[in-house]
């Protein structure tokens, strides 16, 4: 069966050698973002908890400075 | 990654090379992979797109389409068949939002004189110049065009074009059926008889 036509208009040209190193940098951004999906995701509470510390208003820090913590019970 | 490492995956046939990906997504690993099949994509996209600078793009959007759902590829289908489709659907969804889609109304009840009417079709089309086929599958609708470019370009058998487009035989029989007749009919449409 001739199937010349078809043949004969596909495409022989290299793809553009630029295109590779677009797509590999958009993997290793997209590779990034799924890694701090996975890590955020899989324990987001402890994720908050270990990477962000919630501090209060200044005037209530400063209060707190004058606090020293309790002692432990002499025995 | 070490360059005896990098032999060695470029050793590995395709489908041990994604069950490694799987096992281990790195970059390194997905280049080998794009390198083997780019040029492929590529020929596609320029197929269907008809244009270098869209197909670049497609090009792009579809291996990072393959990278993200490579975890979800389960080895049913050949790694190369299952990447086509893919192709196939996103040139397709691309090009139809591009373009307005056309409407041509085709009997439905051809099924029991397909088989007939495709030696026909089929020499007729295979007949056209090759200038006059890039303009009629210019002018085709891009899910018809796609459908007789993996017939007669890329010669996926039926059985493949079932894995890629997710029909039965007959329907696909019946597309390819349908795609050479709309084919034809732009065709007449262009180059009137006796010109």
């Amino acid at each position: 069966m001739s199937q010349g036509p078809f043949k004969i208009i596909r495409p022989s040209d290299e793809p553009p050698a630029e295109l590779r190193k677009e797509v590999m940098g958009s993997v290793k951004l997209m590779m990034l973002m799924m890694r701090f999906m996975q890590l955020f995701m899989a324990d987001y509470a402890g994720t908050i908890f270990e990477n962000f510390r919630i501090v209060g208003r200044r005037n209530e820090r400063d209060g707190m400075k004058g606090q020293s913590s309790p002692e432990p019970p002499k025995t | 990654m070490s360059k005896k490492k990098s032999i060695q995956l470029k050793e590995l046939d395709d489908e041990a090379l994604v069950v490694e990906l799987q096992r281990h997504m790195d970059p390194e690993r997905f280049g080998v992979l794009y390198d083997r099949f780019v040029e492929r994509v590529y020929h596609k996209c320029v197929s269907m797109a008809g244009d270098k600078e869209i197909a670049k793009d497609l090009v792009h959007d579809i291996f990072l389409k393959t990278f993200a759902n490579l975890s979800k590829f389960d080895h049913r289908s050949k790694f190369g068949t299952w990447l086509y489709r893919i192709t196939y659907n996103y040139c397709l969804d691309h090009l139809r939002k591009s373009q307005r889609q056309r409407t041509v109304d085709v009997d439905d009840d051809r099924l029991e004189s397909m088989e007939d009417d495709t030696d026909r079709y089929e020499a007729e089309l295979l007949s056209l110049r090759a200038d006059k086929l890039s303009e009629v599958l210019a002018a085709l609708d891009p899910a018809d065009r796609g459908v007789l470019l993996m017939r007669y370009q890329d010669d996926l058998s039926v059985k493949e074009m079932m894995e890629v487009l997710g029909l039965g035989e007959s329907a696909v029989k019946m597309r390819v059926m349908r795609a050479r007749e709309r084919a034809l009919r732009i065709y007449e449409e262009l180059i009137p008889e006796g010109s």
